[in-house]
């Protein structure tokens, strides 16, 4: 499938879903959808379109809580981003794990460093803390302290 | 200077551990090893097992999970163990000293003997930082 074709499926397939789509550059499209609706297209995507599931970012943003899954088609060189926003007091989403295996580990960093949950994840145990970690702090948060008291953080000059 | 150590500064063999640093250090420190700067000449070899080394070589900033094994590994080493810290992220923690993930140095968790600096230190630099250490333990201080 072209470019073209892949987009315009998209977009005639999930019209309701979709709520803006940037077309970037010829390499680069960012789909922005609902969070409902992120198990039905990155399933359709990864099953029907046959593209790579890379990786998928979360950031967190003054508004919201953004995440990326980041898909490529490496026939055509092209990177698909879907991106969901996710409000703050509500920081849930469908887990994309039981889908393709791939998303397993990054929604366990995901989960660890900015305390988003993802339903259904199979295994939802830490990834890269170490485990005298305290519960429910989130270092990737933009309004993350620092909790250790036994830090140092001066030079000692 | 005890005989140990006499015997120690004939071979060193050292032991080289990354602690999550960014590999950049460890190239240096392979470097060191080619018949370029060939640290061998002063007996020096990598040793495959802490068991068998005399020196602890330390790249990186130690993070809360390596600083566990640093300390673990630190045990296993017979004394008496020299640690040698290089580049700047095991010295000070350099850019990572804000990090979550590094609350504390390296030479608060183990004593260091001697420090490399760097962003990697070139391979002399570790060859004279070697070459000192030699010198500080010959002169017993």
């Amino acid at each position: 499938m072209t470019r073209k074709e892949i987009l315009k499926n998209i977009q005639e397939k999930f019209k309701k879903d979709i709520i803006d789509v940037f077309d970037k550059h010829p390499k680069r499209v960012y789909i922005e959808i609902k969070p409902g609706s992120i198990v039905k297209i990155a399933g359709y995507m990864f099953k029907e379109l046959g593209t790579r599931f890379n990786i998928a970012t979360g950031v967190d943003l003054r508004e919201h809580m953004e995440i990326l899954y980041h898909f490529t088609d490496e026939d055509i060189n092209l990177l698909i981003s879907l991106r969901v926003k996710l409000p703050k007091d509500k920081l849930e989403i469908d887990s994309l794990a039981p889908v393709f295996e791939g998303a397993n580990w990054i929604e366990r960093e995901m989960h660890e460093l900015l305390g988003i949950t993802f339903k259904g994840h199979p295994d939802m145990r830490r990834l890269l803390l170490p485990d005298e970690w305290p519960e429910g702090v989130y270092p990737l948060r933009a309004d993350y302290e620092e909790w250790d008291e036994k830090a140092i953080r001066d030079r000692g000059l | 200077m005890s005989f140990k150590l006499k015997a120690l500064l004939k071979s060193p063999w050292v032991f080289h551990l990354s602690t999550g640093s960014c590999n950049n250090c460890d190239i240096e420190i392979l470097d060191c090893l080619t018949p370029r700067f060939d640290i061998e000449r002063f007996g020096m070899l990598l040793a495959p097992s802490i068991k068998h080394a005399d020196v602890l070589l330390v790249t990186g900033s130690c993070n809360r999970k390596s600083a566990e094994r640093l300390k673990r590994l630190y045990e296993q080493a017979p004394k008496p163990c020299l640690v040698v810290a290089i580049g700047e992220c095991s010295l000070s923690r350099g850019m990572f000293i804000h990090s979550y993930n590094c609350p504390v140095p390296l030479d608060k968790i183990i004593p260091v003997d001697v420090y490399i600096p760097g962003c990697p230190p070139k391979p002399e630099a570790i060859i004279a930082g070697v070459v000192k250490l030699i010198e500080k333990v010959k002169s017993g201080k």
